[in-house]
Order: C-alpha cells, then structure tokens, then sequence
C-alpha cells in the first residue's frame, strides 16, 4: 500500500515538472505554429541559473523562480524577435514556415547549449536543498519533490487562469483558433507571437528552476525534456493546454511506475506509448 | 465617411481590382453587389487592412487609411465581419464578444456593450456560455453581428451576410442591419444576394471583374436594364 502512494506521488511529482515544460511547447505550437526543439534549453537555463544563484551566493531556490522567469521570458522574446519573427516574414507560406522554424530551433538548440557548456561546463552538477523528509499519515515523502509538486500544480493553474481570464490571455486563445480574425478585432497578431514565444520559455525557465531542487543537472540535459515534453504535448493533443498539463502527469505515473520495475526502461516506455498514440489516436486526448 | 480613391489590388501577377472609386456617407445603408469572383471581398479585405493595395486610397473620416494594419483600422472605427462570421470556434458566445472589445478603449466599457447586444440580440445572452462551435448557423451569424458591434464601430462592413442562411434567416438578418443604423452605425455590406440587398440599401454599386460598373439609388439600379437582365434575371 505505501509503495504503491509512493509510486503515485512519485509519478505526481514527475508529472508536475512534465507538465509544466509542456505547457509552454504546446502554447508556443498552438499559436506561433513554432515547433520550438530549443525548449529544453530554456529549462536548463532555468535550472542553471538557480543552481548558481544558489550556490555561489545562498540564493533560495524559490526566490529564483522570480528571477528566473523573467530573464528567460526577455531571453524568449528576444529569440522570437530577431530569429523566429525574421524567419516568418522571410517565409510567407505557413507550412514552410512550420519546416523552416524547427530548422532554426535545431540552431537555437546548439547556441544556447554550447553557451551552457561554454558557462558551466559539461560535470553532472546539484545541490542539497529542503533534503529531509516529511511525514504524511505514516509514509515518508521528500519535503524538496514535495515542493515541486506544489509549485508545479501552483503555476499551471496560474497559466491557465492566465490564458481563460485575462485579456492577453484570451488574445492568445483566439489567435491560436484564427489569427485573421483576431487581427480584425484589433488584436496585433505580431506582438502576440512574441508573447506567446517568451511565456513558452518563461514556463520552461520555471520548470528549471523547480526541477534543479530535487534532479541532477547537466548542461546537455535540454533535449530529452524537449523530447519528454514534445510526446505529452501529442499525448494530450496539439495545442491543448489542459491536454498538455494532463499528458503530464499522464505520462508522470507511467514513468514512475515503469521506473520501479527498471529505471533503464522509462523512456523506452515513453516511446512505446508515443508511437501507439501516434498510430491509434493521433489527436491527443483532449485534440480536436 | 469612407472614401475609396482609385484602388487597384493585384495578388502576384494577377489584377483583382481596377482604379475603384466609392464613398458611403454617414448614416447610410450602402450595398456592394456582383457575382461571385467579382472581387468583392478582396476590396474589403484591402479596407480592413487584411491585403494591401498595389495604388490608390481609402480615406476614413478624412484620415488617410491605406496601408494600415487591420488591428490600427478596427481603432479607427470600422468593424468588418468576414463571410462566414470567423468565430472563434472553441471559445464561448460570451468570450467571443469579449474578444470584439478586445481594443483597450473598448476593454473598459465591454459591460455597457455587451448589454447592449444582448438587448439587439436576447438569444445570445441566453447561449453566453455555450461554445461557439455548438450554435446554429443563424445563431452564429447573430453572433458575429454581435462581437463586430462590441468595437463600438462607426461603419460595420459586412460580407456575404446571407451566405449559407435560410430564407427565412436573411429577411431576420437583413432587418439588423436596419436596427444597427438605428443605433448609428453606418453599414457598408456586399451580397450575391442582389435583389434583396438592393431593397433595403440607400444606395448600391456594381462590381464586375474587379471594376465599378454602375452606381446610384437602389431605385434606380432596381430599374437598370443591366443590373436587371445581369443579376435579376428580369
């Protein structure tokens, strides 16, 4: 009975992180149509600048989250101003424009990883922070995933308030189900694009900034949480938020189960399940 | 109010529109009919700002608008609802008509607005929580009436309002654009429709392979050999 809240929790916790780096691909693809491959980058990033916050100057963690999200939402903005915006504007057919992008996210990729290299070095890097256990109804948990688990539930809620309540984020919403028409009801389609790219890598800064709490660190960590982020956003169906933040803890427990027969075998298990997606219900679950 | 000054609109290699000259006036219900490929649409996409003019201008309340980009037009003044309406399907009644207040302006006094359309059209406030998508199609046109009314626009420009519509559902439709001058706005629409249009614009041109053909008093296009032999079968 523990071992199975365990394995529960445990998928909870993955699932939070999982879903929280989808959520902003999935926004990024829904309306920019970028199918951005550098989004595990920006995670590093996030994660990079905490772990050094953290231990070159006693930072808290949590503190970071404020500084890390809007120096990677200005870093997004940036990439989708001078890179992405220039591409589009190169490329006027939409589908090229969907080839050609992903083609620059691959550059993007390498830039920014190079860079992380460059800056922190290839060694597997971590920190020890709220490493002690909590006791819930007799089962131990970790207070540090315990954490994450909270924020990473926390802050999906805020995005989706964000994206259902307000007037940017009902903008958004509407650009991504027709952008011409949006246009015409006054909304600058350009500037949403740019806003749309920067929360995607403000959400990815995030789920770096709460994943270095509790996971090692690498500077080539980036592309299997692209990866990892890029089969929650097709197992929840392209474009859809909750799907995206469902897809997440969806594909969190199967992890942490699969993880408790042999660790080796979780992304095998991920694969597996993405290529039975693809072939049986390509939609995703919440897809139109 | 709007004025068209010699527009010429090419896509590529292609001449769509030939040097075309109109002007709606304030307070009027103007009709702009052709048959269909005509190039009737594409000069209110060039209005809104959707294609830019290869030459010539559109003037708005004296302001020279050529060339603006379609949000900086809505703020202007003038809504266009495209053929079709161009809902947002997966969002609801309420939200769309948000989203017709979408400018700043127009964010702060989107309650006043909106209980204005609901009372212009009270079946909207009844559906303001269904989705879009799951409206009929003469509750959806209603609709994208109602969110190009949410802008608080001085011209609304329409396209193909009866499109796809039952008979029945165009008299209903054409009678709001009679409501939506009561409440000064004035309605600049296009229609294949051209019997009917003409009966309840001011005035009326014709558009035919992408040139002004005539204009005037509906009455006396109504009476044209032309238009009657072209597009009334008369």
């Amino acid at each position: 009975m523990t071992s199975i809240i365990n394995i529960l929790v445990n998928g909870l916790i993955l699932g939070g992180i999982y879903a929280l780096t989808s959520v902003g691909l999935s926004m990024q693809y829904g309306v920019a149509r970028i199918f951005n491959i550098a989004h595990g980058e920006f995670i590093m990033v996030g994660a990079f600048i905490t772990w050094m916050l953290y231990t070159s100057f006693g930072i808290n963690p949590l503190l970071c989250l404020v500084v890390a999200g809007p120096v990677l939402f200005i870093l997004g903005f940036i990439v989708h101003r001078y890179l992405f915006k220039t591409l589009k504007d190169k490329t006027p057919v939409p589908t090229a424009f969907e080839g050609n992008s992903m083609l620059l996210a691959f550059g993007i990729l390498f830039i920014i990883q190079s860079l992380g290299i460059y800056l922190w070095g290839t060694q597997i890097k971590g920190y020890s922070f709220m490493a002690y256990s909590i006791y819930l109804g007799g089962i131990r948990f970790s207070a540090n995933r315990m954490l994450i688990l909270f924020f990473a539930v926390f802050l999906c809620v805020l995005f989706y308030l964000f994206l259902t309540r307000t007037r940017p984020g009902k903008a958004i919403r509407a650009a991504a189900q027709d952008p011409e028409a949006a246009s015409l009801m006054g909304v600058d389609i350009n500037k949403m694009l740019a806003l749309c790219f920067a929360l995607g890598a403000m959400m990815a800064g995030f789920a770096g900034v709460l994943l270095s709490m509790a996971y090692q660190l690498q500077t080539n960590m980036g592309l299997p949480y692209t990866i990892i982020a890029i089969i929650v956003v097709v197992l929840g169906g392209l474009g859809s938020i909750p799907g995206s933040m469902l897809g997440g803890f969806i594909l969190g427990i199967i992890g942490s189960i699969v993880n408790t027969i042999d660790p080796g075998l979780t992304l095998a298990a991920y694969y597996l399940l993405f290529m039975i997606l693809l072939l049986v219900r390509p939609s995703g679950i919440l897809g139109r | 109010m709007l004025e068209v000054n010699t527009l010429n609109v090419s896509y590529g290699n292609v001449q769509v529109l030939w040097d075309v000259c109109l002007k709606v006036d304030e307070g009027e219900i103007v009709a702009l009919v052709g048959a269909n490929g005509a190039g009737k649409t594409t000069l209110l996409n060039a209005i809104a700002g959707l294609v830019k003019p290869a030459s010539g201008s559109v003037t708005f309340l004296g302001e020279d608008i050529t060339g603006y980009s379609s949000n900086a037009i809505v703020e202007r003044g003038i809504a266009y609802l495209p053929e079709g309406g161009r809902l947002f399907p997966d969002m609801s009644v309420l939200e769309n008509l948000e989203m017709g207040a979408y400018l700043k302006n127009s964010w702060n006094k989107r309650n006043e607005r909106l209980e204005k359309v609901y009372e212009i059209f009270p079946l909207l406030k009844e559906r303001r929580k269904q989705l879009a998508k799951t409206l009929s199609g003469g509750e959806r046109q209603m609709l994208a009436m109602g969110r190009s009314l949410m802008s608080g626009p001085k011209l609304g420009m329409f396209d193909e309002l009866s499109y796809g519509m039952a008979p029945k559902l165009v008299m209903e439709a054409f009678k709001m654009l009679e409501t939506l001058r009561d409440n000064g706005i004035t309605v600049f629409l296009i229609e294949q429709n051209v019997k009917q249009s003409l009966e309840i614009a001011d005035r009326a041109y014709v558009l035919e392979n992408g040139e002004i053909v005539s204009g005037g008093s509906c009455n006396a296009l109504l009476e044209s050999d032309h238009v009657r032999k072209a597009y009334l079968g008369l």
